[in-house]
């Protein structure tokens, strides 16, 4: 135990180790601005998967370890839809998620962020018009916010939720 | 291989009034039989002695156009040897009907209720034919992967129920969880029946996640399936789409360079690498030890900082294509990769020192979520999961694929089948697998790492693969259609196989330990949903 926790001193910070975003961030509207703007110091996260191939849960959960620790920024994630001050919805709708995505956005306080996480959240990717899905979750709840990537990189994530939440420094 | 012979001709001598064809397929004998006879053959199969298999697989094809038949096939991997054997029966044109073989073989279970709704052939005697894949709400006559049932058809919703089982009791209550869960993970239905605090019953509803992708294969060519083999399951992308190459490299009867070989063993290795740090210490994670959590997290994210420069995708998506890797990598990036494991390794010694001599988290692994060996043998489980329960099962050993026929590999086998097993599994299976990358490293030969596939396959010709995934078995049987595309593709995420098993592990424990066993079992959703 002592080790480790020495072993730990020496090696000092880790939180930031990691290469900037190379994707421009998302384009946020001033609506939905104004509205992340009531959330300014922090923003409560559930994540809904609606048919993703967990590559987009993989890179959340990332989002969390010492490393990006996004939880410096106020961004957390939280475990009922109710205390939500954002929905991050993955994957293509699927039919057989359908509901489930609208009975989360309905138990989602308003004002409420969506956020299309990943490309399959935005135009359903690879698995466009196939009989078991129902359509981009656009297409099921108002979108705010999309992140594109195959899946988005954590740091690429973190990027566009700071954008979103107006505390990314503009070049 | 006289082995295989001697088992081929005894089966032969056995039932040679039975027998309607027999043929040999990459090295896999293929025994056609009428369908009455099925539950015979494969009751003999399973249990005589010489022979043992279990049930690795089973699946259907519609054959329309190339012969008017839906086929069922069965896949048993036998106990002497690794060997496979398949059996067959065909299904003429409007016959829907064939024999269940669950009541003898428990793990067709959730084969033959998959083939009832995907094609809608009906397993005549099987126990429990509720509705899996197709929830309530799919209209009747749903059957997607019949070649008459167009790939992007609109479904219409209707009304319905699933049927839960429910115990009555006094004192018994229902605690329904998901489909979408607390934490950030995929969506499945559990439903436990608890008196007091220990579970009785648990039933587990998934299928949440559906794309159609086997459906969605039939519309690629060969050649371009890799990227839909991808994104079967995020985590093991680089598994899944090695094993859908090797399937269509033996229907194109391609060979890879031996330089791909080696990196295709590589990068495999560095996924099943950071995805069982990961388990790890999501494990210790939900047994509230978070020291742990912090460290291998930031280990996780190293390897895949790693795989991001050297492959440019953190999920080694985009690197295996038929006929060989798209990536090559340089000398100096191999020993970029071995000085950063050795640190890894230091450091994962160390943690795992700490987390096997904490009597309190090693309290709340011990004992729990036991699944016995025979329960896993009924199961058919495979990978980690079996490993930890006496099963000493492993491709990379019994079908050597890739490179590892070159390589020294152990292969962990623990028997108690607790939590505790399962982590010593994937912590020795960690050390195993940085064994293997150095022997990579030390061994690759110089040379190109890809090689144009150009021939094609005659229609209805097929090959089957298999890979060790980090979370077991990956099967790929992909069968030629015309000009160069798929007929069918069907594909097994060992998930498939050991969701069911957890619906007899949970009961007797409580339901703040369950956190602990399934992600102790940590199975995709996404690689089962399909």
């Amino acid at each position: 135990m002592f080790r480790i926790i020495k072993k730990s001193l020496k090696k000092g910070r880790v939180t930031g180790q990691y290469p900037e975003s190379s994707v421009p961030a998302p384009e946020v509207s001033d609506a939905t601005r104004s509205k992340a703007k009531l959330f300014h110091r922090s923003l409560s996260i559930r994540e809904v998967d609606t048919g993703s191939c967990n590559g987009c849960e993989m890179e959340m959960n990332a989002l969390m370890n010492p490393i990006y620790d996004a939880e410096r920024f106020g961004i957390h994630i939280t475990a009922s839809p109710r205390h939500a001050d954002a929905l991050a919805v993955t994957g293509p709708v699927t039919f057989n998620m359908e509901k489930p995505l609208k009975d989360a956005y309905r138990s989602t306080p308003e004002p409420r962020l969506i956020v299309a996480l990943g490309d399959c959240a935005i135009d359903c990717g690879i698995f466009k018009n196939s009989y078991a899905v129902t359509g981009p979750v656009e297409k099921h709840i108002p979108v705010d916010v999309k992140i594109p990537g195959c899946p988005p990189r954590p740091n690429e994530i973190l990027d566009a939720l700071l954008t979103v939440l107006g505390r990314r420094k503009k070049e | 291989m006289d082995n295989l012979n001697e088992i081929v001709q005894e089966m032969v001598k056995t039932f040679k009034d039975q027998i309607l064809d027999l043929e040999q397929i990459q090295g896999i004998p293929v025994f056609y039989f009428e369908k009455e006879d099925i539950l015979e053959i494969a009751t003999y199969v399973y249990k005589t002695p010489s022979l043992r298999g279990t049930l690795s697989l089973q699946w259907a094809a519609d054959l329309n156009p190339i012969k008017p038949v839906c086929r069922v096939y069965y896949l048993f991997s036998l106990e002497s040897g690794g060997h496979w054997l398949i059996l067959a029966i065909d299904l003429l044109e409007e016959d829907r009907l064939f024999p269940s073989i669950t009541p003898r073989i428990h793990a067709a279970k959730w084969y033959e209720r998959e083939i009832r709704d995907m094609i809608g052939l009906i397993p005549v005697g099987h126990p429990d034919l509720r509705r899996l894949v197709r929830h309530e709400h799919w209209p009747r006559g749903t059957h997607p992967l019949k070649k008459d049932f167009p790939w992007n058809t609109v479904l219409e919703r209707r009304e319905g129920t699933y049927a839960y089982r429910h115990i009555e009791g006094e004192g018994v209550f229902e605690v329904p969880v998901g489909p979408i869960h607390a934490g950030i993970i995929e969506p499945g239905h559990f439903r436990f029946s608890v008196a007091g605090e220990p579970i009785m019953q648990l039933e587990i509803r998934l299928f949440w996640k559906h794309r159609g992708i086997e459906k969605l294969f039939e519309n690629l060519s060969l050649i371009n399936g890799v990227s839909l083999a991808e994104k079967v399951s995020g985590d093991t992308s680089f598994g899944h789409s090695l094993c859908y190459c090797q399937a269509v490299e033996s229907l194109l009867s391609v060979e890879i360079p031996p330089r791909a070989e080696y990196l295709r063993t590589l990068f495999l290795e560095l996924e099943r690498l950071h995805n069982h740090i990961g388990d790890v210490g999501a494990i210790c994670s939900d047994a509230a030890y978070s020291l742990a959590l912090a460290h291998c997290n930031q280990m996780k994210e190293q390897i895949m900082q790693m795989l991001d420069r050297l492959a440019g995708h953190r999920f080694l998506r985009g690197v295996n294509r038929v006929g060989g890797v798209a990536v090559d990598l340089d000398s100096s990036q191999l020993d970029g990769i071995l000085a950063g494991l050795a640190k890894i390794e230091e450091d994962f010694k160390e943690l795992t020192d700490l987390l096997f001599s904490n009597a309190s988290l090693i309290d709340r692994l011990e004992t729990t979520g036991i699944l016995k060996e025979q329960t896993a043998r009924d199961y058919g489980v495979v990978g980690v999961a079996g490993r930890s329960s006496n099963i000493n099962r492993d491709i990379r050993r019994d079908h050597p694929f890739a490179a590892y026929r070159h390589l020294n590999l152990k292969v962990p086998v623990y028997q108690y089948g607790d939590v505790r097993a399962r982590v010593r599994v994937r912590v020795d299976e960690i050390h195993e697998a940085i064994s293997i990358i150095r022997q990579v490293c030390g061994r690759i030969p110089k040379g190109p790492t890809y090689i144009e596939a150009i021939s094609s396959a005659t229609r209805g010709r097929w090959a089957l693969s298999a890979v060790e995934g980090w979370r077991g078995e990956i099967l790929y049987f992909v069968m030629a259609g015309e000009n160069g595309r798929i007929h069918r593709c069907k594909v097994r995420d060992p998930s498939f196989v050991n969701w069911p098993v957890l619906q007899d592990v949970a009961p007797g424990n409580i339901i703040p330990d369950f956190p602990l066993i399934n992600k102790s079992f940590n199975l995709s959703y996404a690689g089962n949903d399909l």
